[in-house]
């Protein structure tokens, strides 16, 4: 049995709002991390529901370059977290404001 | 033309006195007369060298070279050429080498006459005086042997300089240094006229050249004979306007009205420097100028009577003005401006020769003149007041008597040398006045101010020399050393004899060959082709008209002039040649104050700038600060008023920025669905 494209498509949607929601709401780094890892995530659901869909691979490719790119941005991401804690002594994003006019 | 054998040696006439002025400026101080004797010998070395030119061309040789091009270019002109140079030459010709042998030759009298003027009164600066001394004589020789307008405005703007820098010599005082400002800023005025003159005849002509084939003159009046349109305006009217613009350098520096009130203030500055500008540099400059230029000015009718008139207005204007000052200096400084109206009078009729005829005899008699006041006042311990002298007629015999031959010369007493030149302007003027009414009021003027020259040369003659001294230091003159005198005798000898050079009356009623300047000036010599006054002759449109006959004429308008002279100094004799003068001016109650004010020239003048163009220059600032500035400003405030509230979107928190990405994106999604058609 196959499932239809529109249910990968409302998952996606469902996880990328999660997410979404996650850095619109949430003030802990980690979890700003976390919920940005959720609506990657999502981007990859859509690429391979839509490349089975087109039966070729190219989106298939394309989600593996995503998760490359996401392990990446964590490693980048989580010694920005580091730096925030030494600075802040938190890692609460709301804190460091320094960084406006 | 080559520039082979004696002509060669030319640009050495004027590089002279720039190395003197080096070499006074530099080792002035460690030399033996502070720089004099370098002077000496650099203007003895020009006028050397000018005799020989002159003799060149006597000799039928002509020169005009071109030495060294500062830039050339393409050039879209109204009429003719495509490219236009910028250059240095040299153009030798009867006129210039004329006035080269004038100019070193007084130069070097000022110089040999300050050794007694200057170095006997222990003057500090004297090293700086010989220096400028050195490089207004270099600047002038410089513009008189000038082949171009460009060139010739720039050692014009130079002597411009150096009678800045020796007006205001004695800088330590106050009146001085504002005279020298006043000097440099009314000439300069003139020459903000002949700057744009200058880029008007090269705009328009593409060349600047005095002479040749490819000079502007040739190029205007081939410009006139096609009717040419020249900007708008037909040939004629442009040549008139470019004149014109070039007259306001002349009218500045040669003082005609309305610009003459620099030169009464700059005799603050030494007498020799004084005699030095009068007679053959500064003031000359600018009447040389129209002499140089002259085949331009005699294409337009316009141009050449507005000179006419100014001349005669100025000679007539400052003459009345002379009749009632008290120093002496100030008497023979109304009396150059006054005569330099008489030359631009002569010029201004198409008396070509006899303008230059006057240019010269000038320059003899009052460098003779400002030299004998000079003396006078080395006499008088430094005082120039007339009233406080009298009496020095016997006690300082050389310079009474070479300053009475000046004195008569300048009167226009036959058979001193001003009587014939200024004689031969009156004559030229009736003439052309006879047919055209304008120059007849011209010459009017220019005739009744015969009689105020008689009556104010004499006047001063009577009131430093004749009657009883009139105070200690008149009693007990200063004696004076051969370094004054012999420059007195030399001048006065030539004051008295230079009216030989064109006895045009003489030579007309004898029907005899003896008008020699006026061979020499009309090429039959050596002559720059179109440089003649045979060409000039031609080109003057100028209708002529006699009393009956022309000797009549003659006979009629030398007797009246000479009439009008022996009048006014008739009158001075018996009002001033008595024991005790009074101040018989006094008499004229409101016509004495408002000539002792000059006219109120200097109070119109500065009414002019502090209730006219103050004003005027206030609203401009006004409205350049409020409404230029306001705009600018506006605008400025609007975009730092508006920055200043949408900073504060920028808050530093992650979470905003991408809330505000978030709202971003479903705009744009909004947006485009609406225009797409989604909804």
């Amino acid at each position: 049995m196959t499932v239809a494209v529109e249910y990968y498509v409302l998952l996606s949607m469902g996880l990328f709002c999660i997410g979404l929601f996650g850095v619109l709401t949430r003030r802990n780094a980690l979890m700003f991390l976390m919920s940005v890892e959720l609506m990657l995530n999502a981007a990859n659901i859509n690429l391979i529901a839509f490349s089975f869909y087109h039966g070729n691979l190219t989106g298939q490719v394309f989600a593996l370059f995503t998760m490359a790119l996401a392990a990446a941005e964590v490693a980048v991401g989580l010694g920005i977290i580091l730096v925030l804690y030494r600075n802040f002594r938190d890692v609460d994003v709301t804190v460091p404001t320094t960084m406006r006019w | 033309m080559a520039g082979t054998g004696i002509f060669s040696y030319a640009p050495a006439i004027a590089l002279f006195p720039l190395v003197a002025f080096v070499v006074a400026l530099v080792f002035g101080k460690y030399m033996p007369k502070k720089g004099a004797i370098a002077g000496i010998f650099a203007t003895a070395g020009s006028l050397l060298l000018s005799l020989v030119m002159f003799a060149a061309v006597a000799g039928g040789e002509v020169y005009h070279e071109t030495l060294y091009e500062w830039t050339s270019g393409e050039i879209t002109s109204q009429v003719g050429a495509e490219e236009i140079e910028f250059t240095f030459g040299i153009l030798l010709d009867p006129l210039s080498t004329l006035m080269l042998v004038i100019v070193s030759l007084v130069a070097l009298l000022v110089h040999v006459f300050s050794l007694g003027y200057m170095n006997a009164e222990g003057e500090t600066g004297l090293p700086r005086y010989y220096a400028e001394l050195g490089l207004f004589t270099f600047s002038m020789l410089a513009f008189v042997f000038a082949d171009n307008l460009l060139m010739a405005f720039m050692f014009f703007e130079l002597v411009g300089l150096c009678s800045y820098l020796l007006i205001g010599f004695w800088f330590r005082t106050q009146s001085a240094p504002s005279a020298a400002k006043k000097a440099f800023l009314v000439t300069r005025f003139g020459d903000y006229f002949f700057l744009i003159g200058v880029v008007a005849i090269a705009a328009t002509f593409g060349t600047v050249a005095f002479a040749g084939d490819d000079s502007f003159v040739t190029a205007a009046e081939t410009a006139i004979d096609d009717g040419t349109q020249l900007f708008g305006f037909d040939a004629q009217t442009w040549v008139t306007i470019t004149g014109l613009l070039v007259l306001g350098g002349v009218i500045g520096k040669s003082a005609q009205f309305p610009l003459h009130t620099w030169l009464p203030d700059a005799m603050e500055g030494p007498t020799t420097v004084s005699a030095l500008i009068h007679a053959a540099t500064m003031v000359a400059a600018g009447v040389y100028l129209v002499a140089r230029m002259f085949g331009y000015y005699a294409l337009s009718p316009t141009a050449l009577a507005i000179i006419a008139f100014v001349g005669g207005f100025t000679a007539l204007f400052a003459a009345t003005m002379g009749v009632v000052k008290d120093d002496i200096k100030q008497v023979l400084a109304y009396s150059t401006i006054s005569q330099y109206g008489y030359m631009m009078l002569g010029l201004g009729v198409g008396g070509y020769v006899a303008g230059v005829f006057h240019l010269m005899n000038h320059a003899f008699f009052k460098a003779l003149l400002f030299l004998g006041a000079g003396a006078v006042i080395v006499l008088m311990h430094h005082e120039q007041d007339m009233w406080k002298m009298g009496g020095l007629k016997n006690k300082a015999p050389v310079t009474y008597y070479t300053f009475l031959a000046g004195a008569l010369a300048l009167a226009g007493i036959v058979p001193f040398s001003g009587f014939w030149s200024k004689d031969e302007i009156l004559y030229d003027a009736l003439i052309v006045g006879l047919e055209q009414p304008v120059i007849l009021a011209a010459y009017a003027m220019g005739l009744v101010a015969v009689f105020f020259t008689g009556f104010y040369t004499f006047r001063m003659v009577f009131l430093t020399f004749h009657g009883e001294p009139r105070s200690e230091m008149a009693e007990d003159p200063h004696p004076v050393g051969w370094a004054i005198k012999v420059p007195l005798i030399t001048l006065g000898v030539l004051a008295t004899v230079a009216g030989l050079a064109n006895l045009a009356p003489v030579a007309k009623l004898l029907s005899i060959d003896i008008t020699f300047l006026e061979f020499w000036l009309d090429g039959e010599y050596g002559a720059v082709e179109g440089l003649t006054y045979h060409d000039y002759h031609e080109t003057v449109p100028f209708e002529e008209g006699y009393i009956t006959s022309e000797t009549v004429t003659m006979l009629l308008g030398a007797g009246v002039s000479l009439g009008l002279a022996l009048a006014g100094a008739l009158t001075a004799h018996s009002l001033y040649n008595v024991p005790e003068p009074s101040r018989h001016m006094t008499k004229l109650g409101g016509a004495y104050t408002t000539l002792r004010s000059n006219y109120y020239q200097d109070e119109f003048q500065v009414w002019l700038a502090e209730g006219l163009t103050l004003p005027i220059a206030r609203a401009a600032n006004w409205f350049d600060q409020t409404v230029i500035d306001g705009t600018v400003n506006a605008v400025s405030s609007v975009s730092l008023f508006g920055s200043d509230r949408v900073k504060h979107v920028q808050t530093g928190i992650v979470t905003n920025y991408a809330a505000l990405l978030v709202a971003g994106f479903l705009g744009l999604l909004v947006v485009l669905g609406l225009y797409g058609g989604w909804f």
